[in-house]
């Protein structure tokens, strides 16, 4: 029968993509149905203007975990990344500090803001990089439920107390420090300068509703630090062809293995029968049977809209909605008729190939923070903006420029309840235009097409809640064993056969495909099957 | 004559140290710079020769062991008013009265929060007495645990795992959470909000959107949370202590400020007055902060490594004091006598507060500010004469640094914010004034030698207890210079007059030497 499947994967972002890949390894009969015409989620290529490819939601490319990327064998089906190695924050003054990822040039270009900060980077970048080794071996690992104690859970809870340990006192001390304190504290230890201080804290609040002072930033750093390009820990790449690539190569291996995928096919709402799920039922009516079922979708998406609410418990539900998922950023593309003209920078400077930015001070992004708190965009707003086009000509006409701007903050609902739709999108996107027209002089007459995306935007295009990135705050009490909700950490949920593998589920948001990988792993313990990979397949 | 340890400072900390230590039969010696006991908890002169409670004004903290370890009750500790009644003010004129975890409207009527508040808090207090266990003791320790600790560690896990799946993985959750979240996922922000969000939040430079400040209320809430009025002002309770330690054996001399520290063979040996003096003892506890008590040593005898930690301490005093001499009891229409004398909180919702550390955060005055105000003198009427009262205004979220700088202007400036917020209960208020005093972060700071002024001696957020309290390394009591010991608000559990660091530290000064003897 056409609609019975082994395993019904519900959205084709990366991560169900990733899910339902190793499902489809294993020997399972695997279909993927995606509500939009498209794969990919928030990860795409879409052609908006013509001749101009968006990378319209996500961006840059660096955390997606190279253990996924080694077993689906990405690089055969088209992934390339390409590395930027550098970057720069404008500053009001009209300098500017650039970032290079070649160690002298960086330490020379620190030493002309502040010759303290050249050391103290040096002991900054040891200290990042050590969290990122401790931290990274629990990406693609399971969280302990400590308050349930099986003996995989006290199995797990010891490996991490051992390894926590082996850090020794003094890095016991430090760690515990640096996962509790937020991004501003943590860099005014090491730094004196505020623009590098400024151009670093970015990573601290990329995608949350926190300040550069709230605590917790500093783990929200490491998020975006441990990623790597080419073995290169902290990089950042584009995908060639922009995000879509990623997406187009996780297809591509899915339906090497065998796999299905229906575009355009929305769920309506998950089939259960006596606490089992049982399939899908599209909204076109169509009914599709399978024992296990995986939701890409965002726990409050999955559990709260399609889920009949007689089928869990109030506790559960009650967990679910108090999970935060809150809408702080939104994205601006633009289509350019050439390449604007910084005034601080040299024309041809190689940081313009990288990450911009122009908020020049920690005061200056906690008082964009403050707005958001108050229902409104940033005055201010910090914002990445790239010109991958620098980098991958493909993605623009010859000659032509796009670039990629992601705004943070804008909050999901707009003080005094106003609509994001009609003239706030437009006020938005000028806020952000005015902003670099100080710095690029000439730049708003460059545009030749623009994409706004309200936090609204993004949830009703890409089914982000609120327009959230990561599917859930990263704060303490959404990590490890409390992510998405307490006693649900191992992906499954109260129905049984239904499983989350997307971002709202340990490690966490980000184009990194762990949790669509740990969703597979333990879906496939539970049907007793391998998976033929060393990651997926190990026994936890 | 050469002691068995000298105490600087005769802070409640202080003072809690020198009574273990001379009730085991140890010669001690408090140095006190100023002419009274109590630090930030002594009375002193308000205006117009009144003395009052001048900086903390409320007793909450202060568990039953530790006062009857410390022999208080035999000397002279007695409160004016036991559990007074938190008044969450309300700008509509509806002021809702807290009583433990009962809430409901001044006028009797049942508050609609009433059922959410109670569950709210009370689990908040279940939480509190699982972190109980851990204030009374040294922190667990990072290097290596003895049998003794890592029992007691498991009977703590046994305890959150005993309260139930449930409310343990809650316990987990909140842990790390934010006091904003946290209270509006159970009640709708307002002022029954904003005075549980205070005591998450009081004395430090956080607003209640921070992670962390579940563990800060938590702390509050330990032993149920409640306020007392000590009789005579705090001074009063500090006298108290003051007497315990002197029955005990202790020695407290007044106006003796410490020079410097004498230092022998790595060791420290004494200490050497301001006026010439030289003390010689066998170790010395320390109620100030970690940097100013590695001034007084010398930082050349602490490495590189230590030095930076101890400067990069957080202490950064976000909380001023106003004080104001009235001719006349306030009133407040709707309110009781009894809840007059009460705890009155100005603190209207969780979002004005966070406003209202905004401006704090860019060194600006408060224009809302939010407020935690006793008038001591309607339940101890023997602290004034004539009719007069004193209204002590704690007011949260006050820049150490402000902006404009400190000056008479500013000064009366916060006071005037005050007299206004203070207007919208009372429209008499600003015409009852006859003198009035302020006392800034800054003011605090050299009052009583507190860093920044602030009340805990270094901010209580997460990365800043525990273990990391007041530094890695130094979370023991000990300083890494033999016979040198932290006894004061910067150490494990923390700020409040809980006397537990004092009595933490007197313990592990008590084991050590014992140690040091045996070998």
């Amino acid at each position: 029968m056409a609609n019975r499947y082994d395993a019904i994967v519900v959205g084709a972002g990366h991560n169900g993509l990733t899910a339902a890949s190793y499902l489809a390894r294993s020997g399972l009969k695997v279909l993927v149905v995606e509500r939009n015409d498209y794969i990919g989620g928030a990860a795409v290529s879409r052609e908006l203007h013509p001749g101009w490819t968006y990378s319209n939601c996500s961006y840059v490319c660096s955390l997606l975990r190279p253990e996924v990327q080694r077993e689906l064998d990405l690089p055969r089906h088209g992934l390339q990344v390409i590395p930027y190695e550098s970057g720069a924050t404008f500053m009001r003054n009209g300098d500017y500090f650039a970032y290079y990822s070649d160690h002298d040039a960086l330490r020379r270009e620190i030493a002309r803001h502040s010759k303290k900060d050249v050391d103290a980077y040096d002991r900054y970048s040891r200290f990042v990089t050590r969290q990122c080794r401790f931290i990274k071996p629990l990406l693609m690992r399971t969280p302990p439920d400590p308050v349930r104690l099986k003996p995989r859970d006290i199995q797990e809870m010891l490996y991490l107390a051992r390894r926590f340990h082996d850090l020794g006192p003094r890095e016991m001390a430090d760690t515990l420090r640096f996962w509790t304190m937020s991004v501003g504290e943590f860099l005014d230890d090491f730094f004196e300068s505020d623009v590098i201080k400024a151009h670093i804290a970015g990573s601290g609040i990329i995608g949350t509703g926190l300040g550069v002072y709230s605590p917790g930033t500093a783990y929200v750093l490491l998020h975006h630090y441990m990623g790597e390009v080419d073995g290169s820990i902290g990089a950042w790449g584009f995908t060639r062809g922009g995000m879509g690539g990623v997406s187009a190569a996780l297809a591509s291996a899915f339906r090497e293995a065998g796999g299905e995928i229906r575009t355009g096919s929305a769920i309506e709402k998950f089939l259960v029968n006596g606490g089992r799920v049982t399939g899908v039922v599209l909204e076109n009516g169509d009914e599709i049977t399978a024992p296990t079922v995986v939701s890409n979708m965002d726990v409050r998406r999955t559990f709260l809209k399609h889920v009949d609410s007689d089928d869990l418990s109030d506790d559960f539900k009650k967990a679910v909605r108090r999970f935060k998922i809150r809408g702080s950023s939104g994205k601006i593309n633009v289509a350019l008729d050439g390449a604007p003209d910084f005034i601080a920078a040299p024309k041809n400077a190689a940081f313009l190939k990288g990450d911009l930015h122009a908020s020049d001070s920690l005061e200056e992004l906690d008082r964009a923070y403050d707005d958001w708190k108050a229902g409104r965009w940033s005055q201010e707003p910090y914002f990445d903006m790239l010109i991958p086009t620098y980098i991958d000509p493909t993605m623009a006409p010859p000659g032509k420029h796009m670039m990629t701007l992601f705004v943070q903050y804008a909050p999901y609902e707009l003080a005094g309840g106003e609509s994001w739709d009609g003239p706030n999108r437009e006020a938005f996107a000028d806020t952000v235009i005015d902003k670099i027209e100080r710095h690029a002089p000439g730049f708003r007459d460059l545009i030749v097409h623009k994409e706004v995306r309200t936090p609204w935007d993004i949830e009703r295009e890409v089914g982000l809640t609120e327009g959230n990135i990561f599917q859930g705050e990263l704060t303490f009490d959404q990590l490890l064993f409390n992510r998405p909700v307490p006693g649900y950490a191992d992906y499954r949920s109260p129905i049984k056969g239904l499983y989350v593998c997307g971002s709202s589920s340990h490690p966490g948001g980000g184009v990194m495909a762990a949790p669509g990988a740990n969703a597979a792993r333990e879906i496939l313990g539970d049907l007793g099957r391998q998976s033929g990979s060393n990651s997926v397949g190990r026994a936890a | 004559m050469r002691y068995d340890s000298i105490v600087i400072g005769a802070g409640h900390n202080g003072l809690a140290a020198a009574i273990l230590l001379a009730k085991q039969g140890k010669s001690v010696l408090v140095l006190e710079k100023n002419a009274v006991p109590g630090g930030m908890a002594a009375n002193g002169e308000i205006a117009d020769g009144i003395q009052g409670p001048q900086l903390a004004h409320l007793m909450g903290g202060l568990g039953k062991s530790e006062i009857d370890a410390l022999d208080l009750k035999r000397h002279g500790l007695t409160f004016a008013a036991q559990s007074v009644p938190t008044i969450a003010l309300d700008e509509s004129g509806r002021h809702v009265v807290l009583q433990g975890s009962e809430a409901s409207f001044a006028d009797g009527g049942a508050h609609p929060d009433a059922a959410a508040f109670k569950t709210l808090r009370d689990r908040m207090v279940r939480f509190a007495d699982k972190l109980a266990t851990l204030t009374q003791r040294p922190p667990p320790r990072l290097d290596g645990i003895d049998l003794r600790e890592a029992a007691s560690l498991a009977g703590l896990a046994f305890g959150i795992r005993g309260m139930g799946k449930t409310d343990a993985r809650e316990f987990m959750r909140v842990l790390l959470s934010n006091a904003y979240d946290a209270i509006l996922d159970e009640i709708d922000d307002g002022v029954v909000a904003g005075a549980l969000g205070l005591d998450a939040v009081m004395g430090g430079h956080i607003g209640p959107r921070s992670p962390g400040t579940v563990l800060t209320l938590m702390y509050r809430s330990i032993g149920g949370g409640a306020r007392h009025i000590p009789a005579g002002g705090m001074g009063g309770a500090m006298r108290a202590f003051e007497a315990s330690a002197q029955a005990a054996g202790a020695e407290i001399r007044y106006g003796a400020g410490v020079h410097t520290m004498i230092v022998e063979d790595d060791r420290v040996a004494g200490v050497l007055l301001t006026d010439g003096t030289e003390i010689r003892s066998a170790s010395v506890l320390s109620s100030l902060d970690p940097r100013s008590t590695m001034m007084l040593a010398g930082p050349a005898h602490f490495d590189a490594e230590m030095v930076r930690r101890i400067r990069k301490i957080r202490a950064k005093g976000c909380t001023a004091k106003v004080n104001l001499v009235l001719n006349d009891a306030p009133r407040i229409e709707g309110l009781t006598a009894g809840q007059m004398a009460g705890r009155l909180l100005v603190a209207p919702s969780l979002n004005r507060m966070e406003l209202a550390f905004n401006r704090a955060k860019y060194g600006e005055l408060p224009e809302d500010p939010i407020l935690e105000v006793t008038i001591p003198s309607l339940a101890d009427p023997a602290l004034t004469t004539d009719g007069k009262h004193i209204l002590s205004a704690v007011v949260q979220y006050t820049p150490y640094e402000l902006k404009d700088g400190w000056s008479d202007k500013t000064r009366a400036a916060l006071a005037n914010a005050v007299i206004t917020a203070l207007a919208r209960y009372d429209s008499g208020m600003a015409g009852r004034v006859t003198a009035q005093q302020v006392l800034t972060p800054m003011d605090i700071e050299t009052l009583t030698g507190a860093p920044g002024g602030h009340w805990h001696h270094g901010e209580m957020i997460a990365d800043q207890m525990l273990m990391l309290r007041p530094a890695p390394g130094i979370d023991r009591y000990a300083l890494p210079l033999g016979g040198l010991y932290l006894c004061g608000a910067s150490c494990h559990p923390g700020g409040d007059v809980t006397a537990l660091p004092g009595c933490n530290a007197a313990r592990v000064v008590l084991a050590q030497e014992t140690r040091r003897a045996a070998a």
